[in-house]
């Protein structure tokens, strides 16, 4: 018997966040490895953030993405607000909420338009794509800049923003202040809108499967900051009790620890999870918009037609938040006073990638003792695996570059941030053939 | 009065909270006081801590664009200029991070849905250290006399002025 091996590499994957690779292994033409090897040094901050108080942690959290700081500080707020006993102002849930539609709305933009769909029109890139859609990319980089604003003007800057306190905000903004940006968010919505049939016009691969799905689910509204850990088969916990249900393991291959269900089982979290479980409280108008698509189905289904789920919440974010600008009232106060004790702190929110959960243990000065974050592409990447795993029997047989091509763009339906998991995609693909 | 229109963008990156990431800031900080008010009307200062397209495509025909940076490859403290375009065609490091696009992606979006890259210069100082809180480096210290000039010059030159107060 001998073995023949052929591999092929590709170097500097781009378009994902961060950096890690691919390796596949056929063995008799059968896959018998799909290993998302994340090689980036883990980045330590569940160590610094050991001996800061609640509010330095917050600045620190949000520093480990910088597309999606927001999410980081929201779990950490939640998560020490939750344990201290801490009421905010309705004002102040309005603007994180607020806050939270302006991350969506630049990430879920600079995915759409600048990431993945390069991918579906057979562009190598967003500035190739731009050459020949224009139009096409300048909407995309406007409803980015729209999220910007926004999020520079609650947060104090577009990214990494500095407001976020325990108990509020370090400043709320004025009522003035926020309402200029009411004609750019009524844009906004127009080019979500639009985003949706740009999105359903993308043609995705013939790819069906039948994953586990989890999410936040609130009964009032669409999943951000609150809501209890739900999942299409069955599952309903607090969002403090990630742990009671997921547990990490470390694989050989991945600086990244991976999250399994309790039995050892993949999950998907992100916008397709939450489009399936949660599109009953969509705002009215990202409703309207899903239900005029018809792709419910095959964005459960289809991994590839996840873009189209990211364009619904664009208009989800985007009318949620002309909601809330229109409402909006300054709270009386910017931040209520509270002091902290010891304890567990522990908060689940909804990043524009999937479920973000923090947990902390507090210690009776007040400072952190222990933490853990589980960012939502480390949940997500055993189910990448197991994707990839099942869709590349398909491509074995179609040239290199075609083959690479396709699982590329598989992976990038995941919007996955490899640098919040620990950043690049290699991909090898190594062909056993047994004689 | 008419306050004439700004013909030049000056796009200030980096975070003054990142030790020589933030040499920009401080250079543009110095170097306005010393403009005469001339030169200052005609100036428009964008903030902007990691250059985005959007920054770039709508900036106005009759307009040019000044950018400011801290680069790496280069000795810490060394001043580097270059026009728009040699930027596009520089060799590309591999990225990072593809959700922050690679300064060439940047340019080269802001290029294709512009119709052309505005007319305009890049002037970036080496830098050293970028840990969060650090200071600025000795080098990078040393480096901000000549970096303020060239800014200066820079200005000057893109304004369409010959005269400068130093």
């Amino acid at each position: 018997m001998h073995t023949s091996d052929l591999r092929f590499m590709v170097q500097n994957l781009t378009r994902v966040e961060g950096e890690g690779s691919l390796h596949l292994l056929v063995r008799d033409g059968a896959v018998a490895e799909a290993r998302l090897q994340i090689f980036e040094a883990p980045r330590y901050f569940e160590a610094l953030v050991v001996g800061r108080t609640p509010d330095e942690v917050l600045d620190i959290v949000s520093r480990i993405c910088g597309i999606c700081p927001v999410a980081y500080q929201m779990s950490a707020v939640h998560a020490f607000e939750d344990l201290f006993g801490v009421t905010v102002d309705p004002a102040t849930r309005a603007l994180r909420r607020l806050l939270y539609c302006a991350e969506w709305i630049e990430s879920h933009a600079l995915h759409i338009y600048l990431l993945h769909a390069p991918d579906f029109l057979g562009y190598p890139s967003a500035v190739e794509l731009a050459k020949d859609h224009r139009q096409l990319v300048a909407d995309g980089l406007r409803l980015k800049q729209i999220g910007n604003q926004l999020l520079a003007l609650l947060g104090g800057r577009a990214i990494h923003p500095v407001s976020v306190r325990v108990g509020g905000w370090s400043r709320a903004p004025r009522q003035a202040a926020l309402r200029s940006l009411r004609p750019a968010l009524g844009e906004a919505l127009h080019l979500a809108q639009a985003t949706v049939d740009v999105a359903l016009g993308l043609t995705p691969p013939v790819f069906e499967r039948e994953p586990r799905l989890v999410t936040l689910h609130h009964p009032r509204e669409y999943p951000m900051n609150e809501g209890r850990i739900v999942s299409n088969d069955g599952l309903a916990l607090a969002p403090q009790s990630w742990g009671e249900a997921f547990h990490e393991v470390q694989v050989p291959w991945s600086n990244a620890l991976q999250a399994r269900g309790a039995d050892g089982l993949p999950y998907l979290l992100g916008p397709a999870a939450r489009i399936v479980l949660d599109h009953d409280q969509l705002h009215p108008l990202a409703r309207e918009a899903l239900d005029a698509s018809g792709a419910l189905e095959s964005i459960r289904r289809n991994p590839y037609r996840s873009i189209v789920a990211r364009a619904v919440e664009l208009v989800q974010a985007a009318a949620d938040a002309i909601d809330i600008v229109d409402a909006y009232v300054p709270p009386a106060q910017a931040r209520v006073a509270w002091a902290p004790h010891p304890g567990i702190a522990a908060w689940a929110t909804e990043a524009p990638r999937g479920l973000l959960f923090h947990r902390y243990e507090v210690g009776e000065d007040g400072r952190i003792a222990a933490a853990t974050i589980v960012p939502p592409t480390s949940q997500n990447q055993a189910a990448i695996e197991a994707d990839i795993a099942a869709f590349a029997p398909r491509i074995l047989d179609q040239p290199i570059d075609v083959a690479t091509h396709s699982l590329e763009q598989l992976i990038r339906s995941y919007d996955p941030c490899i640098s919040c998991a620990t950043h690049f995609l290699d991909l090898s693909v190594q062909h056993e053939v047994l004689a | 009065m008419t306050i004439p229109a700004p013909t030049v963008r000056v796009l200030v990156c980096g975070t003054a909270d990142r030790g020589d990431d933030g040499a920009a800031l401080s250079a543009i900080a110095h170097v306005l006081p010393s403009l005469e008010p001339a030169i200052c009307q005609r100036l428009e200062i964008r903030r902007c801590p990691q250059l985005d397209a959007t920054d770039l495509i709508d900036v106005s025909p009759d307009e040019a664009c000044l950018v400011l940076d801290t680069v790496v490859g280069v000795t810490a403290g060394e001043v580097v200029e270059l026009s728009l375009e040699a930027l596009v065609g520089s060799a590309t490091i591999a990225p990072r991070s593809s959700h922050a696009l690679p300064i060439q992606q940047v340019l080269g979006i802001a290029e294709a849905v512009r119709g052309g890259l505005p007319a305009g210069r890049f002037l970036g100082i080496g830098g050293k250290w970028f840990g969060f809180g650090s200071t600025r480096s000795r080098a990078v210290r040393e480096g901000m006399p000549a970096y303020e000039r060239a800014v200066r010059a820079a200005i000057a030159g893109l304004a369409g002025v010959v005269a400068i107060v130093a």
